[in-house]
């Protein structure tokens, strides 16, 4: 390791170590033997900025987050992750995506389990914003009347997501996004601990999501990983209306058209069957 | 180490433009002002879909759009972020920017905790003035020119910790970049007197605006490709660039010696923090261009 890149970082070393922490104050300590004296305003005005950028960002992306456990605790949750999991690139819209792990493990929130599956719906969501566009191919579907639906898939709009979860997340998300349900059903559904399994998608500019029908979960997450019509048919149960479903999806925007299936990977030794 | 073409332009009157920011985008397009150029965060539109990219594809319909870096991370010694500078190199494909800049900074590096791992700091930190930095710098600022296939802009700092191990003046430091690399300098005059007002706190000068006068007249002229224009804060004990208000006297001062000094320069007016009221900004604008008018002695459209 050269000169300069030890000097940057005894920076990086004291301005990501958590404030108060032993680690800290070896970090400050470390650092002045190659600043000017007298920088400790300058290096609270960096770490000071920091902080601003982790309670602005961290709310952006997960703003029913923010409003199940109020502006204090979530400003100090960013200025926990932002230690934690500094940022790994210059664009901080990627920065956050380790929240639903961290509040899957902060035992201070045991009583909200729910709140890692809600921060996972929103950082599809958030996703889902930035995900590349792409156009409705509405020809395309005349191909399932005259192409052999074994070559053939459907084609998600870009960032899809499929959400599994015991609670409750849909119900949570849009009661605080669009008020339907209400609060106070929302608050009962996680009560009786209904599980939801969300679909995140864009309509247009719009992040979306809506509770996934337990009979279109088979077939959405095949459809996710390009398998064909027949396939994901057959994740479906028996009485499955596709023609109705589809309609719906097309019409929401989460199903853009058709297109050829993805071919299965090659069998390998380990994995072929048994003549 | 080869050096971009040069590609300075010349102007005869200083072209101004402004920050455009979220609160502007729409009433911008709409009434559609006359600017001679936009200036966006290159990262707030990196993502390749969505409604950010739409709406700069639609700012670019109407104005020149000089794409202005705040993470490419110039002078970390742990290199380029290739992800980083593969969505740059796609922006600019599409957008065709009047100009390319970031900062005389890094960001970049490992902790000494887990070394194997790099990080980004998000901020615009302070590099040595060494002769180490300067390498490393024009390392970066080369890799990032041949990708991009266009000489690039480098800006100079608000720094608020000074390395003890400076080796070269700031000046020197980035004219030797550009000498090496062909990059253009981005000179931010608030930045410089901001610096100089931090060291008469610390007790290191008595006369900010002469040493910023002093500042300037080392810069190589024909090496300025953009100059900035923003408001800072004094905290009593530390003056921050918070780009939150207008432009104080003492820096339009030394923005008409900054044109004396280098000509008609494109001339930035930033506003990031407490973003007020668009017209403000264009107010901001149009006392820029005025002072480029009595200064340069040419007309104010």
């Amino acid at each position: 390791m050269n000169t300069l890149m030890l000097q940057q970082q005894s920076l990086l070393d004291a301005l990501f170590a958590r404030p108060g922490s032993p680690q800290a104050a070896g970090a400050v300590h470390h650092l002045n033997t190659w600043i000017e004296p007298r920088a400790s305003r300058g290096l609270m005005a960096y770490q000071a900025n920091g902080h601003a950028l982790a309670e602005r960002c961290l709310p952006a992306a997960y703003p029913v987050v923010a409003q199940l456990i109020g502006q204090d605790s979530v400003h100090a949750l960013a200025r926990d992750l932002w230690h934690r999991h500094p940022p790994v690139g210059g664009d901080l819209a990627q920065w956050g995506d380790a929240l639903p792990a961290f509040l899957s493990d902060n035992e201070q929130l045991a009583e909200a389990r729910y709140l890692a599956d809600v921060a996972r719906v929103e950082w599809a969501l958030h996703r889902a914003a930035s995900a590349p566009d792409a156009e409705a191919d509405l020809p395309s579907f005349g191909r399932l009347s005259t192409e052999d639906p074994e070559s053939l898939t459907l084609w998600l709009v870009p960032g899809t997501a499929l959400i599994p979860s015991d609670w409750p997340v849909v119900s949570l998300v849009t009661a605080h996004t669009s008020g339907e349900p209400t609060l106070a059903e929302a608050g009962q559904r996680v009560r009786d601990r209904v599980g939801e399994t969300a679909v995140v998608w864009r309509q247009g500019w719009r992040p979306s999501v809506a509770a996934c029908p337990a009979n279109a979960f088979g077939l959405l997450r095949a459809l996710q990983r390009g398998a064909a019509l027949t396939e994901a048919l057959g994740e479906a149960p028996a009485d499955f209306d596709f023609s109705d479903w589809l309609t719906q999806a097309v019409h929401s925007g989460l199903v853009l058209g058709v297109a050829d299936a993805t071919p299965p990977p090659p069998k390998t030794p380990h994995t072929e069957e048994t003549p | 180490m080869t050096a971009a073409e040069p590609s300075l332009q010349t102007h005869e009157v200083a072209p101004v433009g402004i920050g455009w920011r979220h609160p502007h985008h729409a009433e911008l397009l709409q009434r559609q002002p006359a600017l001679d150029f936009i200036e966006v965060h290159s990262e707030n539109f990196f993502a390749p879909g969505g409604a950010a990219r739409a709406v700069l594809r639609q700012g670019r319909e109407h104005y020149d759009v000089s794409l202005h870096g705040v993470g490419l991370s110039l002078g970390s010694a742990a290199g380029i972020d290739a992800a980083h500078l593969d969505q740059l190199a796609a922006l600019v494909a599409e957008i065709e920017p009047v100009r390319v800049s970031d900062h005389a900074c890094f960001a970049r590096g490992s902790l000494s905790s887990q070394p194997e791992h790099a990080v980004h700091a998000v901020d615009l930190l302070p590099t040595p003035f060494t002769h180490e930095a300067l390498d490393a710098m024009c390392a970066n600022v080369q890799r990032v020119q041949d990708r991009l296939r266009r000489p690039i802009a480098v800006e100079n700092l608000s720094a608020y910790v000074r390395w003890q191990v400076n080796e070269l003046g700031e000046p020197e430091f980035l004219n030797l970049l550009a000498r090496r690399t062909g990059c253009h300098l981005l000179v931010d005059v608030n930045n410089i007197f901001v610096n100089a007002l931090n060291d008469r706190l610390q007790g290191s000068l008595q006369d900010p605006l002469g040493t910023c006068r002093g500042w300037l007249d080392a810069i190589e002229p024909g090496a300025v490709a953009e100059l900035h224009l923003a408001g800072h804060v004094d905290c009593g004990d530390i003056v921050i660039d918070d780009h939150g208000s207008r432009v104080v006297p003492p820096v339009w001062s030394l923005y008409r010696h900054a044109l004396e000094r280098f000509g008609a320069v494109p001339t930035l007016i930033e506003w990031d923090t407490d973003v007020p009221d668009l017209q403000v900004l264009l107010d901001e604008a149009a006392t820029a261009r005025g002072y480029a008018g009595q200064t340069l002695g040419t007309a104010v459209a």
